[in-house]
């Protein structure tokens, strides 16, 4: 399926009444079955962009659909096939790892037998067998992590939508995150939609790098990125990879630039 | 050399406050005896120990404390229940919470035993006034809290069931409610503390049943038995102790997750 967003604008009311314009007009074609990345400078509207495609925010205007190209009279609600992987993961404390993985099913009303028999052998797929009845806060940062990638892959949703997931993670734990998610996209073909600030992330995972702008969000640049799949951690020393991390480098470089003088600026205005 | 000096460093945490206790009671026993204090006024710990014993071989701790213990658990389970319902209604429901809202911010800061003349007078001085009494006030900490835990429910967790399913009614009720649970317990901690003082206090103001560790303070009082206050209060002491080392148990039993907030 693809999603397809069309002249998406969302502007956030200020304080002082000056309002914010987060997203400009931004118009992309984000094809199924692909890797897309979002890179861009913080504040650029990467988040708002992926959480009005999953349903989560409503935009001031403009348009998303979920298209599909073998039937294209079907449109589909926002959100009905897509499963967000947060930030800061928002793992739901108090329960289990098990019941955090099956808190999708449980809502649908799945039997709690199905439900954790299915939970279970995710959990396994990803490396945490054994830690079902561990409560998320005592996990590592990584283990969080792939319980946060289970929960969303449990839905079985055809879009998965990644809002930096692995932001916070220590460097050696990041790229065991990123050879993870690269095996759980070869094994799938799910739509994914990444978003990401680091340029190494995006060119690594990504089919395709939309490079966006400062505030106000829009398109500087879409790169094609033609590493051959499967993917690995050592592609990053081929002469392709180089290439093409110092095109996205030189364009973000402008952007960080830009968005850092906004910032002073506002500062100064205060 | 460096663990043999922590085990002993250990040790010493642990010796020096029984120390302290053994200490202040054996320069109290000494101060009593060498000054020729009456009893009546100050009597020695020793002597406040036999008629703690001699209290309870009569049965007359064990059966006011059983009185006492009764209305406290009485008036808490009343107000724990009117108390969370209240304040879970008023986080799901604005026209509740505005409705609400200033009844509790006029009667929350009212001193509660100002409210004693008047619960006599409607009550009398039976069992129904002292377990309303302990409600009334148990009851204001316990929906405050309520009320604030589950409105301070963290956005990102609501947007995250959302996303996976969970309809309105679903994020409510496994969400909301569960995120509140810290919140609810820290107001019912609070609730037991002002239940027990409650209690106590209707008991030695105008009870007519004539029982409850109130009842026996004010008596022993009375008649100037001295020993006897000390004794009763040593009882509500380590009592109070003991039902807050409950609570903190039950707490962990019930929300374990609170020990890893911090975590995140």
């Amino acid at each position: 399926m693809d999603v397809v967003v069309e002249e998406l604008t969302q502007v956030w009311p200020g304080r002082h009444g000056a309002s914010v314009v987060a997203l400009d007009r931004f118009s992309h074609r984000f094809a199924s079955r692909r890797f897309t990345c979002l890179l861009g400078p913080s504040g650029c509207g990467k988040s708002t962009l992926v959480q009005i495609v999953g349903g989560l925010e409503t935009a001031t205007s403009g348009h998303v659909r979920i298209a599909d190209p073998a039937r294209p009279g079907l449109s589909r609600p926002l959100g009905a096939d897509s499963v967000m992987v947060w930030q800061n993961l928002n793992l739901f404390p108090w329960r289990s790892v098990l019941d955090n993985v099956a808190f999708g099913l449980e809502m649908q009303g799945v039997s709690k037998s199905e439900r954790h028999e299915r939970a279970r052998a995710l959990l396994a797929s990803v490396g945490l067998g054994g830690f079902e009845w561990h409560l998320p806060g005592q996990l590592s940062g990584g283990m969080r992590q792939r319980v946060a990638l289970a929960r969303a892959l449990i839905m079985e949703r055809p879009i998965m939508l990644m809002d930096e997931p692995f932001g916070a993670l220590d460097a050696q734990t990041k790229i065991v995150m990123q050879e993870e998610l690269l095996r759980v996209f070869d094994q799938t073909h799910k739509t994914i939609i990444f978003v990401t600030h680091a340029i190494e992330e995006a060119i690594l995972l990504g089919d395709e790098v939309v490079v966006m702008t400062a505030r106000p969000g829009r398109i500087k640049e879409v790169l094609a990125v033609d590493l051959p799949r499967p993917r690995s951690l050592e592609m990053v020393n081929s002469k392709a990879f180089g290439a093409l991390f110092d095109r996205a480098f030189h364009l973000i470089r402008e952007e960080v630039m830009t968005s850092m003088a906004q910032q002073t600026m506002a500062l100064e205005a205060r | 050399m460096t663990r043999g000096k922590t085990t002993f460093g250990a040790v010493v945490e642990r010796a020096v406050p029984t120390m302290v206790i053994v200490g202040v009671l054996l320069a109290w026993e000494l101060f009593v005896r060498l000054r020729g204090i009456a009893p009546i006024y100050l009597p020695p710990p020793s002597t406040i120990a036999v008629y703690l014993f001699r209290m309870l071989a009569d049965g007359s701790i064990e059966f006011n404390l059983g009185v006492t213990l009764l209305r406290i658990f009485a008036g808490f389970a009343v107000a724990a229940l009117c108390g969370v319902t209240l304040g879970v209604l008023m986080g799901m429901s604005r026209i509740i919470a505005r409705i609400a809202d200033p009844w509790i911010a006029a009667l929350y800061p009212l001193p509660k035993i100002a409210l004693i003349p008047l619960l006599v007078i409607w009550l009398g001085t039976g069992e129904v006034y002292k377990i309303v009494i302990s409600a009334i006030t148990a009851f204001f900490p316990i929906v405050i809290s309520t009320y604030a835990g589950i409105r301070q429910t963290d956005h990102g967790l609501i947007k995250a069931a959302q996303d996976l399913g969970a309809n309105r009614r679903q994020i409510q009720l496994k969400i909301v409610v569960p995120a509140a649970i810290p919140s609810i317990f820290a107001g019912l901690h609070l609730g037991m503390g002002v239940t027990v003082i409650l209690v106590v206090a209707a008991e030695m103001i105008g009870s007519s049943s004539q029982s409850g560790m109130g009842f026996l303070l004010i008596q022993s009082g009375q008649v100037m038995e001295t020993e006897k206050v000390f004794a009763s209060l040593v009882v509500l002491a380590v009592v109070g102790a003991l039902i807050i080392k409950l609570q903190q148990w039950i707490d962990r039993k019930v929300a374990p997750w609170t020990a890893y907030r911090d975590e995140h």
